[in-house]
């Protein structure tokens, strides 16, 4: 499919100056189709929490997905400074680990792709831990990150289910890592209940994450765990070719040769499947916060 | 432009027993919430008096007043409502040892 608007250096300008001039979308560089724009001062947005897979029984759903709760809204509220807000508003979206060392939790968007070309994905973020000690903390998050989950269309031969994930690895067993991982392997896939239709695989298992190659990167931490800045990460990965094409994360861009997504084959039932995940770990047993002003989601068509 | 409102479960299949509260969850940008909490299996024993509570920090609890009994039986609701809570909410109860149920928290915010 190509695109259906004809595209010339005045078009593009007109489009630039119209973008630019919005204060909230000034600060993404989106490209032609913006799919969703997130501000969370309007909402959720979509971002609900990841339930895990189950038939007849909660008890059948992996452990990693039981943890899971729901996203909040929140102003970034701090015991000792009040409210922080957002970039422009009072809100963010907040994902909020258990207390519990390597505890995880995960906000999800689900959509479904209508063109197969390049999508961009645009956060300001950032994290922190609870605040329940006054010291810096700076190895309390282990890390935050992001994935998609994607499936060709179901007359594509050979249909795969392809899941890109990054993460800024901050912290493992204490030590301050401050890198960027990828991950190419999952868990196995395992049947739930006994009616042969329903399959999970814990993705965001600890094992198997990769060193991004040059992805090693040193973020705004701020010098108490109740001061934050945000963060500016953009990710272009091509539905067409089911491969990842650029990451930025502020002043650095890295180079995505050595990337590679999980792929398995395509399940019964996801196509055209376009699922974006926001994610945070935990590196003690302290809550771990990741914090999203504004999403915008584009793509080239 | 409508209301916002939002369903979030808070507690999914958890066995309580002991001090048990779910996790703290912010809601400063709502007037009113709902909170319903389920039995998902039969109870275990003497069930304890739900509470909420509220916070100044999301870290520190104190009960803001509204109770419920926790359900007796499978499939049992409790209800409690609240309009003045600030940010912080969570529910907690205190089971007596022996005793438990596993819960489905949901919470039902409307701004």
């Amino acid at each position: 499919m190509t695109s259906t608007v004809p595209t010339n250096d005045l078009t593009e300008a007109m489009r630039l100056a119209i973008l630019r001039s919005d204060p909230k979308l000034s600060r993404f560089d989106p490209l032609p189709r913006i799919i969703s724009h997130d501000s969370f001062s309007t909402g959720h947005c979509g971002w609900s929490q990841l339930v895990g897979n189950y038939e007849n029984d909660l008890d059948t759903m992996l452990p990693g997905y039981a943890q899971h709760t729901s996203a909040m809204l929140s102003t970034l509220p701090h015991w000792d400074s009040g409210s922080h807000g957002g970039m422009g508003s009072s809100y963010a979206l907040k994902i909020a680990t258990r207390p519990r060392k390597g505890a995880q939790n995960v906000a999800i968007k689900r959509h479904t792709f209508r063109h197969r070309g390049r999508i961009r994905f645009e956060i300001y973020f950032t994290f922190k831990p609870e605040a329940t000690e006054l010291k810096l903390s700076e190895t309390d998050v282990r890390s935050v990150g992001f994935l998609f989950d994607l499936q060709s269309g179901d007359q594509d031969a050979d249909g795969q289910r392809v899941m890109p994930h990054l993460r800024f690895l901050n912290a493992l067993d204490g030590e301050h890592l401050q890198k960027w991982q990828f991950k190419r392997r999952t868990t196995e896939l395992k049947p739930i209940g006994n009616s042969d239709k329903t399959l999970s695989h814990y993705h965001l298992s600890p094992e198997d994450w990769e060193d991004l190659p040059g992805g090693a990167q040193r973020l705004c931490y701020n010098e108490i765990p109740t001061k934050i800045n945000w963060t500016y990460l953009a990710f272009d990965f091509d539905l067409e070719e089911m491969k990842a094409l650029s990451f930025r994360c502020n002043d650095r861009t890295f180079d995505m040769s050595g990337f590679e997504s999980i792929r398995i084959p395509a399940m019964k039932n996801l196509w055209c499947m376009l699922n974006f995940c926001l994610f945070a770990e935990t590196d003690t047993d302290k809550r771990a916060f990741l914090y999203v002003d504004s999403v915008c989601i584009s793509g080239d068509f | 432009m409508l209301p916002e409102n939002i369903t979030l479960v808070v507690g999914r299949n958890e066995r309580w027993t002991g001090a048990a509260a779910t996790e703290p969850f912010e809601a400063g940008w709502a007037r009113e919430a709902i909170i319903f909490i389920r039995a998902l299996k039969e109870p275990k024993g003497e069930q304890p008096v739900a509470r909420v509570e509220i916070s100044p920090d999301g870290m520190r609890w104190a009960a803001e007043g509204t109770e419920a009994p926790m359900p007796s039986r499978k499939d049992g609701i409790a209800v409690l409502r609240v309009k003045h809570f600030g940010n912080w909410l969570r529910v907690a109860a205190d089971y007596p040892s022996g005793s438990e149920s596993t819960v489905l928290v949901t919470v039902h915010l409307k701004a």
